[in-house]
């Protein structure tokens, strides 16, 4: 028996060795342990799901980079904390840094945490990359120039989007225009950004009715009585937690949705699946982010990863699984394209510099980082439809862009950059 | 005009969900003498346990128009919570108000992880069960059946506790036990049965009330406090201890919210706080209250 288990421990061994290959001339020391990668996710209230569904895409990279050999030969070890509020997460941020020793810190969802952590990350020169928050005072980059902090795309770039699209469908079909969003930054930018496209297009309208719920409010019957009071031809609502099922339901119920006003919704695929038919009406415009679970023609790795996800999950991803995984993709080769320049296990700073720039392949489709440590990728929008397997409307006539069509250059104001942007519909 | 009608719902429906934790709080303070911070909890923990029982239901082959008696009897089957806590709190009955308002508050954050310990830290929902009763359209107002059948519970628990209170024997035994209570066990009532039989009751009010509205929205861990802060607004404004205070106050509550989110929703906590400041300087006992002697 004894001879057995050495027989497949050494063939283990060996089939480790090929796979590391290439790195077999790593400092021993550096191979014999595991990449210790921090996670900070949120695992409850209005954002567990979310932070639920990035965990799953980062251990469905985990699995195929352990896999396949680990990152340069090493197997990654994950250490998961919490996303709570900006103080407790920064501890968290802390105690894996400086007690567990990661090599680097990935996770956060909530831009308000990021923020924070940004700065904090800077000052203990931990090498963070943020899923889905970004380090902006509203629309104000506050880091223009970090260096050990990598964040994710804006988080207007779905308002723009979505902005571009209603534009493009409905454009000479609405005058009047009505707005539900959260009441933090992220709801009242993207407002603003509608506002400000609708304006650059040439597009006359009115705003009759704006309403600023607070994050999980889940009562919006006075809401939407006031946005059906209103009569909008066109509502705009970057609600994206347990309150978008909720409204859509209250609305379509109320009879706001019986007659022609048009909807659009940014940020829709964070609820997908629990948006049923039944009523989410056809024809609205949802934003699907960085991930587009159901779109034709999928990439072989996007078409793996749903099908795992649905066999293992009984669900299906929206895009933060998307976020998880070029997080943890683009680390990888950061520290693979470092260590083949040096030929020897890089140190940190020499992953960073080689991350600035590089193009990887997510579950979503391309994406890069650029040089001043922000993301960019590839967006998915569409109109809903009931044409579908599912009991959740879907979209047709999807629109994918990139990113870089759709955030603002580095060092470029927001407002300004949308004024003067050669942006095409 | 159908704006109006629109707003009006909106606030009635609102004021009816107010009114189903506010009624609870008010008959254990008017009867126990103990602001039971927990009823928040309760209204929460007959939300989630109501989504477990549909599924079950569900999973048992029920029809689906059959979720609405599923949801009360499981928020009545939930009341017997109530009983343990109330020993509970027995030990606290003679103690200052700080003591038990420290008690109901510890009990606000177990029940908090014990919810979260039965069902997840996410926020939970019915799907699309509150569309399965169809609409009801006059003119151009148009609603779920399911927020008219909710309405409807509310007054209809409104109107049976009142004919509870004044119109039963129980009732009477009650009120005076309210009134005085050495007097009323001098008199022969069973002092802690009714204690038990009133926090039990409600605890039941807010355990069907959960149930009863969370397939218009959702259950969350949130959900208890926000509720309890907006129950106490209800309470100042009606006045502690009074079950009409409840009514009155959870329609100013449910329709000042509703004129303030169609006409500057900036205002919309803003409204509701200027008239609890109102009431408590120019009625510190409130709408119904009884002035403390």
């Amino acid at each position: 028996m004894n001879v057995q288990r050495r027989k497949i421990l050494r063939g283990l061994g060996a089939g480790a060795a090929l796979a590391a290959g290439p790195y077999l001339g790593a400092p021993a020391l550096a191979q014999n342990r595991p990449l210790k990668i921090g996670i900070i996710a949120p695992k409850a209230g209005i954002a567990g799901t979310i932070g639920e569904c990035g965990l799953r895409g980062t251990l469905f990279a985990v699995d195929r980079i352990n896999a396949g050999g680990g990152i340069a030969g090493r197997k990654i070890e994950l250490v998961v904390e919490e996303e709570t509020n900006p103080k407790d997460s920064i501890e968290r941020l802390r105690k894996l840094v400086l007690q567990d020793k990661v090599d680097c810190v990935q996770g956060i969802v909530s831009s308000g945490v990021s923020l924070a952590m940004g700065a904090v990350a800077e000052e203990m020169k931990a090498l963070t990359i943020f899923w889905d928050g970004t380090t902006q005072d509203g629309v104000n980059e506050t880091m223009p120039n970090p260096r050990y902090v990598f964040r994710s795309t804006d988080n207007e770039c779905e308002a723009v989007m979505a902005s571009l699209l209603a534009i493009k469908h409905w454009k000479g079909k609405f005058a009047t225009v009505a707005g539900i969003n959260p009441d933090y930054s992220y709801g009242r930018n993207n407002f603003a950004a509608f506002q400000a496209l609708l304006k650059k297009f040439g597009v006359e309208h009115k705003v009759v009715a704006d309403q600023w719920p607070k994050v999980g409010t889940l009562d919006l019957t006075s809401h939407v009585a006031a946005l059906k009071a209103a009569k909008p031809d066109l509502v705009f609502s970057s609600l994206l937690f347990a309150d978008l099922p909720v409204f859509m339901k209250t609305a379509y119920g109320a009879g706001l949705m019986d007659g022609k006003t048009k909807f659009v919704f940014p940020a829709a695929g964070f609820q997908h699946t629990l948006l049923k038919k039944e009523f989410t009406p056809e024809g609205m415009i949802f934003g699907h982010n960085t991930l587009y679970f159901d779109i034709e023609n999928p990439t072989p790795l996007q078409k793996a990863f749903v099908q795992e996800y649905e066999a293992k999950y009984k669900d299906y991803p929206h895009w933060e699984a998307d976020r998880a995984y070029f997080a943890m993709q683009i680390y990888k080769a950061g520290v693979e394209a470092a260590y083949k320049a040096k030929n020897a296990w890089p140190a940190q700073d020499d992953v960073i510099s080689a991350m600035e720039g590089l193009k990887i392949e997510s579950l979503g489709g391309p994406g890069s980082m650029r040089k001043d440590h922000i993301a960019e990728q590839t967006f998915y929008q569409g109109l809903t439809t009931h044409k579908n397997r599912f009991d959740f409307a879907t979209i047709s006539d999807v629109t994918r862009m990139y990113s870089d069509q759709l955030q603002k250059p580095q060092g470029t104001d927001f407002w300004k950059w949308i004024e003067t942007a050669n942006i095409k519909l | 005009m159908t704006s109006f009608f629109d707003v009006l719902i909106g606030g009635v429906f609102h004021a009816s969900v107010l009114f189903l934790v506010a009624a609870g709080l008010q008959l254990v303070f008017g009867v126990q003498r103990i602001v039971n911070l927990a009823c928040g909890s309760f209204y929460a923990l007959g939300a989630y346990f109501g989504i477990s029982a549909v599924g079950w239901a569900t999973a048992g082959g029920l029809p689906t128009w059959t979720f609405l008696p599923v949801l009360i009897v499981s928020g009545l089957v939930l009341g017997v919570v109530g009983l343990p806590i109330e020993r509970l709190l027995r030990t606290v009955y003679k103690r200052d108000e700080a003591f038990q308002l420290l008690l109901t508050f510890a009990l606000v954050l177990m029940f908090q992880d014990v919810l979260r310990f039965f069902w997840g830290a996410n926020p939970k929902q019915l799907g699309n069960l509150s569309m399965s009763y169809g609409k009801v359209a006059l003119g151009d107002v148009s609603l779920p059946t399911y927020n008219v059948l909710v309405m409807l519970a509310s007054v209809a628990i409104a109107v049976s506790l009142g004919w509870f209170l004044q119109r039963t024997r129980h009732g009477r035994i009650l009120r005076a036990t309210a009134e005085n209570r050495e007097m009323a066990a001098a008199l022969g009532a069973d002092v802690r049965r009714i204690y038990a039989s009133v926090f039990t009751l409600g605890t039941v009010l807010g355990t069907v009330g959960g149930a009863l509205v969370v397939p218009t929205a959702a259950a969350s861990l949130d959900m208890p406090v926000e509720l309890v802060v907006e129950a106490f607004a209800v309470v100042v404004i009606g006045g502690l201890g009074s079950m009409r205070g409840a009514l009155v106050g959870a329609l100013v509550v449910g329709l000042t919210r509703a004129a303030a989110i169609s006409f500057y929703a900036e205002l919309e906590v803003l409204a509701i706080y200027l008239i609890v400041i109102v009431v408590l300087v120019a009625r510190p006992a409130g709408l119904f209250g009884k002035p403390v002697e």
